[in-house]
């Protein structure tokens, strides 16, 4: 999907997907999640927050478990730029190959994600559908999402270029510099003001 | 429930701080709050269904550039307690916390979640400040946003019965 990708922003969830994808794709606008579970809530936040600019967030199947509920929430504000993609590789991989929710089989996040109000949703079973269903998202209005059925397996990715600071530093100036605002406002030094 | 001239008290604060968007979870006393807040044109108002997702939305749209603020019961400071420092600490994000006090002292209900809220917010090294002045409700909430801003970091306000 790397090549269909322009200035969107990507928040990925903590685990493997964020190395890989800033291998595959690497920009100032991929912001890292280092709290299991939190990444759709941040992008939920960011697509608020910037209702111009497609929110793509990489979640997983583990991560997903965790913070099931934000799939309600984001079907209460139905943000239409944001594009929730889940790895659903059925294990936590990042933590050593345990059994998920997913593991067994019995449960659908597409269908919990539609029911929940987001009706652009869809499960994605190769490489083909995924494509399209991508595609589909930054065509149209959303919110979208897309679980991704994927096979367990890391790919070689070296480290990320930056911690989570330096991440976010460069990931605000990117978006500063885009979409030409002003977020960090560093303060003037009382001391200077006297002057 | 809260009293309407409590609620607009601290509506005019937020406001007069810069703060443009608010993530709740309800609580009986803040009522009021959230009420004025489901109408108001300025504040983008974010309800979640469990407080450590307003960490994250609070996250993102400070990356976004919104000023946030998470408006929640000290019970869901407790639910919150990771997103605060694996997202909001260890990024460095400014989020004033909006937190409803129960289990203060003269509560009669809460006691656990209360006698606990001071000692876990200290030991997150989260600066608060606990609101018990209706007349200093303003200039608390423009220092906790300020040092917020300036220190990248969660600033806590408990807000009490009397201020409310």
């Amino acid at each position: 999907m790397a090549p269909l990708i322009k200035d969107e922003l990507f928040v990925t969830t903590a685990g493997g997907a964020t190395n890989e994808w800033n291998a595959v794709r690497p920009s100032d606008g991929n912001i890292q999640v280092k709290t299991l579970g939190l990444c759709s809530s941040i992008g939920l936040g960011l697509a608020i927050a910037l209702p111009k600019r497609k929110i793509f967030v990489f979640d997983g199947d583990g991560a997903l478990w965790m913070n099931l509920g934000s799939l309600a929430t984001i079907g209460l504000h139905q943000p239409k730029n944001l594009i929730h993609i889940c790895w659903d590789n059925k294990q936590y991989e990042s933590s050593g190959g345990e059994p998920t929710v997913a593991t067994a089989g019995n449960i659908d996040f597409a269908g919990i994600a539609r029911n929940a109000g987001i009706i652009s949703s869809r499960s994605a079973n190769t490489v083909e559908e995924l494509k399209e269903a991508v595609a589909h998202a930054l065509n149209n209005d959303g919110p979208h999402f897309i679980c991704a059925n994927i096979e367990a397996g890391r790919a070689e990715a070296p480290p990320l270029k930056y911690d989570e600071l330096e991440n976010k530093y460069h990931f605000i100036r990117y978006i500063e510099e885009t979409e030409g605002v002003s977020i960090l406002r560093i303060p003037q030094s009382a001391s200077y003001l006297l002057k | 429930m809260g009293t309407i001239a409590g609620a607009q008290n601290i509506l005019a604060g937020l406001k007069g701080a810069g703060i443009d968007l608010v993530s709740s979870v309800p609580d009986i006393n803040m009522l009021e709050l959230i009420n004025l807040l489901y109408q108001d044109k300025e504040i983008a108002h974010v309800p979640v269904g469990r407080e450590e997702e307003g960490i994250g939305v609070c996250t993102g749209a400070h990356l976004g550039g919104k000023r946030p603020a998470m408006l929640m019961q000290n019970g869901g400071l407790l639910n919150s307690c990771n997103g605060l420092t694996t997202t909001a600490l260890q990024f460095g994000i400014p989020v004033l916390l909006l937190i409803y006090y129960a289990g203060d002292i003269g509560d009669n209900a809460f006691h656990m979640v209360g006698l606990v809220t001071e000692p876990v917010l200290d030991a997150l090294g989260i600066k608060t400040i606990v609101m018990r002045d209706p007349a200093k409700v303003k200039q608390d909430i423009a220092g906790a946003v300020t040092l917020a801003s300036s220190s990248k970091r969660p600033v806590a306000l408990l807000l009490t019965r009397a201020v409310l």
